[in-house]
C-alpha cells in the first residue's frame, strides 16, 4: 500500500510503485483535473503541484510522490464556491476553447505566478512555453494568467 | 400583405378540439422551410416542454470546443423568450436529436441554428395562439418574458398553454424567427457554458466518464497500415499483468485489462510479440508529390467560366506543395461501449453520432437500432481525426465482456499513427496577365488524396479496424466532395473577378496513407496558394498587393475585410520587388478568403521577421477583419478566429508528417511539433456584425488567409518566394539562395 496526500486527503492505493501518478488521479482516486495527454511529458496537460511545484503526473512515478508530499490538483486548487484566481480568471477572459489543456495550464501557472504580483507577459509567455494548446487560445491564456497573477497569488 | 390562417396543428390530438384564427399579419411571405427541418421534422426532436414547464432544447450538433452548445442555447432562449440558463440542452444523441449528420464545415450555426431557431419560434408561436384563443384577443398583442404569457392583463405560464395543445407533431418550418431589432440574447457575448465544469475539474469529457465496473481497453497495432497477423500465443497474451480478456478477430487483436496502464503495457508487448505480415512499402518508397503527379489520378475540371478578356501579355505559372499534416489533438481519442444482449451503446466524440451509427453497425454486423451512439465531449479534434474508429475498438472490446462497460482512450502516439491524416497536396497555377496586368485567365490544378473518408456512406465501414477483421468490412470507395464547397478543390475556385476560370482536380482515391478532413480540407492550401500566386501576379504587374486585390474584387464584403485589416494593421503596401539579402528582413503581405466561396469573409495581415542567416520566420504580428452575416456571439467568432489563426501559424511554419515504409512515424510532439507559446504571435483582430445578413459559418474561416498573409510577408520582406507549406528554415534558406 502506498500511501498519498492529495488535495489535502489522505489516499491509500495498492499499485506498482513505478506506475505514473496521472493513473492514479485518474482512474483510482476518480480526480478528472489531471488530463491524460502525450504521456512523455511534451504536453503539460497532466500537470499537478507536488509541494507547490508544477510537476508532470505522467513522468512522476507514484513511489516518488508519496506522504508527506502533498499533491494538488485542479479540484484542490478551487472550487466553484472559492475558486482560485486563476480559474476565477480563465473564466473572464474565456481562455479556452475545448478546454482539454485548461487544467494542466491553470495548475503550471499556479507555480508559475505563486508570489509574483508583478510577472511580466514576457516571463508568463517563456514560463508556458511547455504546455501546449491546439485550439489557439494561447493569447487568452497569458492574458488570464496576467490578471489572476495581478490579484496576487 | 397575406393574412395567414393556419390550421390548429395537433390541437384535436390534446382532446380540446380548438380551431383558431392566428391574428399574425405578415409583411412578407412564408420563408423557406430550413433544410435541417426537413430532414428532421419531428418538433420533439428540436423542442420539449415538460409538465412542470421544464424546456428541454435538441439539436444534432456537437459540442468540439467551438462553444456551438452556447450558441444553440442563445438562439434557442432569444426565440423562446425564456433566459439561456433555464433550458437544459441535449445534443448528439441517436435515441433523441435530429439527425444532423457531421458537426463539420463551419455549418453548425447557419443550418442547425437555423433549424432551431424556427422550431424554437413555432413553439412560441402556437403556445401564445392557445393563450390567445383561451382569452380571445389577438396574438399580435401578447407578450412573453421568462416563459410567461401576458397580455389584457392576464397571464398564461408555457406550462400551462403546453399543456392545452400538442406538441408531438411536426415543426412548422415555415414560422418566420424573431425579428433582430427584438433580439437580446442572440448577439451578446454569453460566457460558455461548459467552460465552469472545465476549470473547475468536473466531470465533463468523456475521458472523466467512469461508469462503475469499467475496465479498459486497448487494441494492439500492427507495425505498419499493410501488415497481417500471422500469429500470436494467445495464452501468453492472456497471462500479462492485469488482462481480463484478449480479443482477437483477424489481424485485429485487442485486450481488456483492469487498469489503463495495465492494458496499454499488454497492447504495446502483444504487437511487440505477435508474428505480422509486411505489406508493400507506402507510395513504393517513392516521394508522395512524384506518387501524386505520376501514378494515375481522376482528372476532372470542375469549373470553368469563359468570357472577353483582353489580349494576354504575359504568362505567370506556379507550382506549390503541402506534406501531410495531423490533428495532433492533444487529448487523444477515447470511446466506451457496454453490450446487453445484442446491442450495444457507445460514448463517442465523434462529430456525427449518426453517421457513426451507421458504420458501427456495418462493422459489428448488427442491425443498425441495435447501436446507440451518445456524444460526449472529447478534446479538439479539428476534423475527422481517431474518434470514430475507437468507438468501433471499443465496441469490439466489450462484445468480449457483456454488461461491462470498456473505455478505449488511444495513446498520443497511436492517434497519430492511426488517425487519418490531411492529405499531401500539389496545386499548379496559371494565370493570363493584360499589358495592364489585369487578370484575364486563372486556372487552378489540384493534386490531392481524399479530404473526406467520414464515416456515413451508405455501404462499407470507414472505422480502421473493421479492415483488419477475419471477415473485413471495406471503406466505401473515396470520393471528392462536388462544388460549390468542395473538398480537394474547395476555395479553389477564385474569389477574384477573371473572365476566364478553370479548376481542375486529379484526385487519388487509393490512399497509401489513410487521409481525411483536417478543418477547412483542401480549403487551408487552395485559398493559401491562390493568395500567394495573386501576390506574385501584382508584383509581375507592379502593382501593391491590395490595390490589385481590390481592382479584382467585385465582393463588397470580401472589399470591406480586406480594408478593415490593412487599415488595423497600419500597413501601407508597396509592390513586391527583388531586394538584396539582408541580415533580418521584415515584411507585411495580406491574405483574403471567403470560406468555401459562401461562408466567412476573412483577411489577415502579417508582419514577418526572416533570419536569412538561418531561414528562420518569426510572425512579429496578425491583423485580421472577419464578416460573417450576423454575429450569434461575438466574443465565440473571435475566440475561433484567433484561434484559427495560431492553428494556422503552427500548420504553415512548423507542421509536417514523416512516413517509413510502413506508417507514419511523426508520433508524439517531438517528432510532430505544434506551435509553443514563444511563438504565438500578437493578434488584433475585429468582427463586423451584419445583423441585417445571416449568420454564415466561422469556425475554419481564418486558417487560410492567416497561412497566405505569412507567405506573402516573406515574399515581401525578402522579394522570393517558398512554395512549400510549412515554411521551415530549410525551406526558406533555399530559396533565399
Amino acid at each position: 500500500m502506498l500511501r498519498l496526500q492529495v488535495n489535502g486527503h489522505v489516499a491509500e492505493v495498492d499499485v506498482a510503485p513505478d506506475t505514473p501518478l496521472i493513473y492514479i488521479l485518474r482512474n483510482d482516486l476518480s480526480l478528472n483535473g489531471a488530463k491524460l495527454g502525450c504521456a512523455r511529458g511534451q504536453c503539460g496537460a497532466c500537470t499537478v503541484l507536488v509541494d507547490g511545484l508544477a510537476v508532470r503526473s505522467c513522468q512522476l512515478r507514484v513511489g516518488d510522490a508519496v506522504a508527506p508530499a502533498a499533491v494538488t490538483t485542479l479540484e484542490g486548487l478551487g472550487t466553484p464556491e472559492r475558486p482560485h484566481p486563476l480559474q476565477t480568471a480563465f473564466l473572464q477572459e474565456q481562455a479556452a476553447q475545448c478546454g482539454y489543456c485548461t487544467s494542466g495550464m491553470i495548475m503550471h501557472a499556479a507555480a508559475l505566478i505563486a508570489g509574483k504580483p508583478s510577472v511580466t507577459e514576457a516571463e508568463v509567455i517563456e514560463g508556458m512555453d511547455n504546455n501546449l494548446c491546439r485550439c489557439g487560445t494561447q493569447p487568452r491564456v497569458v492574458r488570464a494568467v496576467l490578471r489572476a497573477a495581478r490579484q496576487g497569488v | 400583405m397575406t393574412k395567414l390562417s393556419r390550421r390548429a396543428l395537433g390541437l384535436s390530438a390534446a382532446g380540446i378540439a380548438i380551431g383558431f384564427q392566428w391574428g399574425v399579419t405578415l409583411a412578407q411571405p412564408a420563408r423557406p422551410v430550413p433544410p435541417m427541418i426537413r430532414a428532421n421534422p419531428r418538433l420533439q426532436a428540436w423542442v420539449r416542454i415538460a409538465p412542470d414547464g421544464r424546456i428541454t432544447v435538441l439539436t444534432g450538433r456537437v459540442e468540439l470546443g467551438q462553444g456551438v452548445l452556447t450558441a444553440m442555447r442563445q438562439i434557442a432562449a432569444d426565440e423562446l423568450d425564456v433566459a439561456p440558463d433555464s433550458l437544459t440542452l441535449i445534443s448528439g444523441d441517436t435515441a433523441e436529436t435530429a439527425d444532423e449528420g457531421v458537426t463539420a464545415g463551419s455549418q453548425s450555426i447557419k443550418f442547425g441554428g437555423e433549424a432551431l431557431g424556427v422550431a424554437c419560434a413555432d413553439v412560441r408561436a402556437t403556445l401564445i395562439g392557445v393563450a390567445a384563443t383561451a382569452w380571445g384577443v389577438p396574438a399580435a398583442g401578447l407578450s412573453v418574458a421568462d416563459g410567461v404569457i401576458t397580455g389584457s392583463g392576464q397571464r398564461m405560464t408555457y406550462a400551462e398553454a403546453a399543456g392545452r395543445v400538442s406538441l408531438t407533431r411536426a415543426v412548422d418550418g415555415t414560422v418566420a424567427r424573431k425579428p433582430v431589432a427584438r433580439q437580446t440574447v442572440i448577439g451578446t457575448s454569453l460566457p460558455r457554458t461548459d467552460l465552469p465544469a472545465k476549470v473547475f475539474g468536473q466531470q465533463v469529457f468523456i475521458h472523466d466518464m467512469r461508469p462503475d465496473g469499467m475496465v479498459f481497453g486497448a487494441v494492439a497495432r500492427p507495425p505498419g497500415y499493410a501488415a497481417r497477423l500471422e500469429s500470436l500465443d494467445m495464452a501468453w497474451a492472456k497471462s500479462l499483468p492485469g488482462v481480463i480478456e484478449v480479443v482477437r478477430d483477424g489481424s485485429f487483436v485487442g485486450v481488456i485489462a483492469r487498469r489503463e496502464e495495465q492494458a496499454n503495457d499488454a497492447a504495446r508487448q502483444i504487437s511487440r510479440t505477435a508474428r505480422w505480415r509486411d505489406g508493400a512499402a507506402l507510395f513504393a518508397g517513392r516521394d508522395v508529390f512524384d506518387h501524386l503527379l505520376n501514378q494515375p489520378a481522376l482528372n476532372t475540371t470542375i469549373h470553368r467560366t469563359e468570357g472577353a478578356a483582353p489580349a494576354v501579355a504575359r504568362t505567370h505559372r506556379a507550382e506549390y506543395r503541402r506534406g501531410f499534416q495531423a490533428h495532433a489533438s492533444i487529448g487523444a481519442s477515447c470511446a466506451l461501449a457496454v453490450w446487453q444482449g445484442d446491442a450495444v451503446t457507445v460514448w463517442s466524440h465523434a462529430q456525427g453520432p449518426f453517421p457513426l451509427r451507421g458504420d458501427m453497425a456495418r462493422g459489428l454486423r448488427v442491425p443498425l437500432d441495435r447501436v446507440h451512439v451518445i456524444h460526449a465531449q472529447g478534446s479538439g479534434c479539428y476534423g475527422h481525426n481517431g474518434a470514430d474508429d475507437v468507438a468501433l475498438d471499443a465496441a469490439l472490446l466489450a462484445r468480449a465482456v457483456p454488461g461491462r462497460t470498456v473505455r478505449v482512450h488511444w495513446t498520443h502516439e497511436e492517434e497519430m499513427a492511426w488517425e487519418p491524416w490531411s492529405s499531401a497536396m500539389v496545386v499548379r497555377m496559371q494565370a493570363g496577365l493584360a499589358a495592364d496586368g489585369a487578370l484575364g485567365a486563372w486556372s487552378h490544378d489540384v493534386w490531392s488524396f481524399p479530404h473526406s473518408t467520414r464515416p456515413g456512406g451508405a455501404t462499407g465501414c470507414n472505422l480502421r479496424s473493421a479492415w483488419y477483421l477475419e471477415s473485413p468490412v471495406e471503406a466505401p470507395p473515396a470520393t471528392d466532395l462536388p462544388l460549390p464547397n468542395g473538398a480537394a478543390a474547395r476555395n479553389a475556385v477564385p474569389i477574384y473577378a477573371v473572365p476566364n476560370q478553370a479548376v481542375t482536380t486529379h484526385f487519388h482515391s487509393a490512399m497509401p496513407v489513410r487521409t481525411s478532413a483536417l478543418r477547412t480540407l483542401g480549403g487551408y492550401f487552395n485559398a493559401l496558394v491562390a493568395e500567394m500566386f495573386i501576390d506574385e501576379c501584382a508584383a509581375l504587374a507592379g502593382r501593391d498587393p491590395v490595390a490589385y486585390r481590390l481592382a479584382h474584387l467585385t465582393d463588397p464584403r470580401l472589399a470591406a475585410v480586406l480594408r478593415r485589416a490593412v487599415e488595423l494593421s497600419g500597413w501601407t503596401p508597396s509592390p513586391v520587388t527583388a531586394k538584396p539579402i539582408a541580415g533580418e528582413m521584415v515584411g507585411m503581405g495580406v491574405g483574403l478568403s471567403k470560406y468555401k466561396n459562401s461562408d466567412a469573409h476573412v483577411a489577415v495581415v502579417a508582419r514577418v521577421a526572416v533570419q536569412t542567416a538561418t531561414g528562420e520566420v518569426r510572425v512579429l504580428g496578425l491583423w485580421a477583419a472577419t464578416e460573417a452575416g450576423r454575429a450569434v456571439n461575438p466574443d465565440g467568432i473571435t475566440n475561433q478566429i484567433e484561434g484559427g489563426m495560431v492553428q494556422s501559424t503552427s500548420w504553415t511554419l512548423m507542421e509536417e508528417g514523416r512516413w517509413n515504409a510502413n506508417r507514419m512515424v511523426s508520433d508524439d510532439y517531438d517528432a510532430y511539433p505544434i506551435i509553443p507559446f514563444t511563438k504565438v504571435p500578437p493578434i488584433q483582430s475585429v468582427v463586423i456584425d451584419r445583423p441585417d445578413l445571416p449568420s454564415l459559418g466561422v469556425g475554419e474561416g481564418s486558417q487560410a488567409p492567416t497561412g497566405a498573409a505569412i507567405a506573402n510577408a516573406i515574399h515581401a520582406a525578402t522579394g522570393r518566394r517558398v512554395a512549400e507549406v510549412p515554411f521551415t528554415p530549410a525551406r526558406v534558406k533555399a530559396a533565399l539562395g
